[in-house]
């Protein structure tokens, strides 16, 4: 076996590891809450990864640090790994039910626990809540074992931070190794010079904010159970709900105006909200992306409050800036909570054509990079619309003029901004592609007639920007077996930002001989 | 023996963002959350979760004014 190989394997190990240890670590959950059949399922599903993950650590363990290359394959093979191994739990609790066990009384299966005996379900589930997605296979949450609902809410909570980042933080190993694979999870800022301290600052920052998220949520009147699971998906901008009409259930002007801080607090980078927890405010309006977070929300809440107000959707102007701020917000953040859903009010799928394409817009923009948000993310936005200003300008200046492009007080040098602006461009462009080849594949599969085009562009978007809203497309009779695939095909390369899988896909095929 | 050598207390006390004031919200969160799931919806409990939220906002405002002192 070569090397690469060997440092791969070690390094998808650990993170096999590291899931083992939230499986059991769910363990507390059937125990509190009775439901002491889930137990064996879980246990299982536990330990299975924790063998293959032990097996490859062990066999590996002098194996070379990561590279560039090692560290996209690692990064975008574990997240879809991690995605498999997570799928345990949902197939094998829903098998313990639909069979039974022999000396603990198991509850009588229903409809949507059902749905999961079905391995592709289970598995649409896992990668939905590791990439923080949040679009589901379930059809009423609120039936689901509490066991089921705590493990949606927990991959949610520790996807939206990173499954890299959290092994590393866990199983701290310092060296260059774990900058190359922070760097390959879509993360690139560091609050401090060492990576193992980084992330056990994320850490701590997102511990503390789903403190007090859980907090602020229970005082203004969800239950507590709600305010856990909601504080943790609204926070890691996952979007699961553990309710049948997502947030509408509580019908609560209250409860939707104080989830609004808590999706915007997942949507700001770790490093910035460590600085503004160090007493340095300017951060909220001095950092580009932070104030471009306030900007670009309190835009989009009036332009959709104003289009839905204005079509006639919602009678009151109050009833328009309710729904329109916190589908605006839960959209653009990428948390994808619905309130406008048809038991208490009009569906976000029947909404205006102009109104929904605004919240696709929320959706393909994301928040800032370095948080938890999916999207192309407001500085790759910024960066390309400075450099396409920036180039036009350039036609009215003499050859000769020396010029800069100034991002987020950082002045680029010619070369600079040419690297980062093509980086920009290419994540933009695949974005695209992508979401085109996946409205594709939707328009190919789904019954004609039955969904608006705007619904399916939709529901791509949200996919593929793991936003997690639904125009009503996604569900486990609705959407069909090919669609599941391209829509886990979208979260995954949504959440890596494209490049790590597309990097791993060229070297599978280039060693099997398929691409040369 | 201090305070940093305890054990679960010692890595926030290590990690966070080197504030005692911080630290010990994040160690009194989980405390409270399980105050709040035993003994339910109170006026007791109700204001400690206030406390919790208000406190947290008005530490950072406090913490924002001090460094521009």
């Amino acid at each position: 076996m070569n090397e690469a190989m060997e440092t791969i394997g070690r390094d998808l190990g650990r993170m096999l590891e590291a899931l083992s240890g939230l499986l059991f670590v769910s363990l507390l959950v059937p125990l509190v809450w009775d439901e002491y059949w889930a137990i064996p399922a879980l246990i299982v599903s536990g330990l299975l990864p924790l063998g293959i993950g032990f097996a490859l650590t062990s066999q590996f363990r002098e194996a070379t640090q990561p590279g560039k290359l090692h560290g996209m394959i690692i990064a975008a093979t574990g997240w879809l790994l991690v995605a498999v191994f997570g799928s345990l739990p949902f197939l094998l609790i829903a098998w313990t039910v639909e069979l039974g066990l022999p000396v603990v009384e198991t509850p009588s299966q229903t409809e949507t626990l059902a749905a999961f005996t079905e391995p592709l379900n289970a598995l649409f589930e896992s990668m939905s809540g590791f990439t923080g997605t949040g679009l589901t296979m379930t059809d009423n949450e609120a039936v689901l074992p509490r066991t089921l609902q705590w493990w949606r809410s927990f991959i949610e909570w520790v996807g939206g931070v990173g499954v890299i980042v959290l092994t590393t933080a866990i199983l701290a190993r310092p060296g260059s190794g774990s900058l190359t694979l922070y760097e390959s999870e879509a993360r690139s800022e560091r609050i401090h010079p060492s990576v193992v301290s980084t992330v056990q600052t994320i850490w701590w920052i997102f511990i503390l904010f789903t403190f007090v998220s859980i907090l602020l949520l229970w005082v203004v009147g969800m239950p507590l159970w709600g305010a856990i699971n909601h504080a943790m998906t609204g926070l890691s901008t996952g979007g699961f709900s553990i309710t049948d009409n997502s947030i509408a259930t509580y019908d609560s002007a209250a409860i939707d105006f104080a989830l609004l801080p808590i999706m915007m607090l997942g949507s700001i980078a770790f490093p910035v909200h460590y600085l503004i927890l160090q007493g340095d405010l300017r951060n909220f309006y001095a950092d580009l992306q932070t104030r471009w977070v306030f900007i670009y929300m309190s835009a989009g809440t009036l332009a959709l409050t104003a289009l839905v107000y204005v079509s006639g959707t919602y009678k009151s102007l109050f009833a328009a800036f309710r729904y329109g701020s916190f589908q605006f917000i839960s959209a653009a953040t990428c948390a994808g909570f619905q309130t406008a859903v048809d038991a208490t009010n009009v569906a976000l799928g029947r909404w205006p054509a102009q109104a929904q394409l605004t919240v696709v817009f929320g959706m393909i923009v994301g928040g800032a990079a370095g948080s938890t948000v999916g999207g192309i993310k407001l500085i790759r936005a910024l960066t390309l619309l400075k450099g396409i200003r920036f180039r036009i300008a350039d036609i009215f200046y003499p050859t000769t003029a020396v010029r800069r492009l100034e991002i987020n007080g950082r002045r680029l040098n010619d070369q600079e901004m040419r690297q980062e602006f093509e980086e920009a461009a290419i994540i933009g462009l695949l974005w695209f592609v992508f979401l085109g080849l996946g409205l594709f594949v939707l328009l190919l599969v789904l019954p004609q007639g039955e969904y608006a085009l705007e619904n399916v562009i939709f529901e791509v978007a949200s996919a593929q920007g793991n936003v997690g809203l639904s125009s009503g497309i996604t569900g486990p009779d609705s959407l069909p077996a090919v669609g599941k695939v391209t829509f886990m095909f979208n979260m995954w390369i949504g959440r890596l930002e494209i490049i790590p899988v597309l990097v791993t896909l060229r070297t599978i095929f280039s060693r099997g001989g398929l691409y040369q | 023996m201090s305070l940093d050598d305890l054990p679960i207390v010692d890595d926030p006390l290590e990690a966070g963002a080197e504030d005692r004031v911080f630290d010990s919200l994040l160690l009194v969160g989980p405390l409270l959350i399980l105050f709040i799931a035993i003994a339910g919806r109170s006026p007791l409990t109700t204001g400690g979760a206030i406390a919790y939220c208000w406190f947290f906002i008005s530490y950072i405002i406090y913490r924002g004014g001090q460094e521009r002192v």
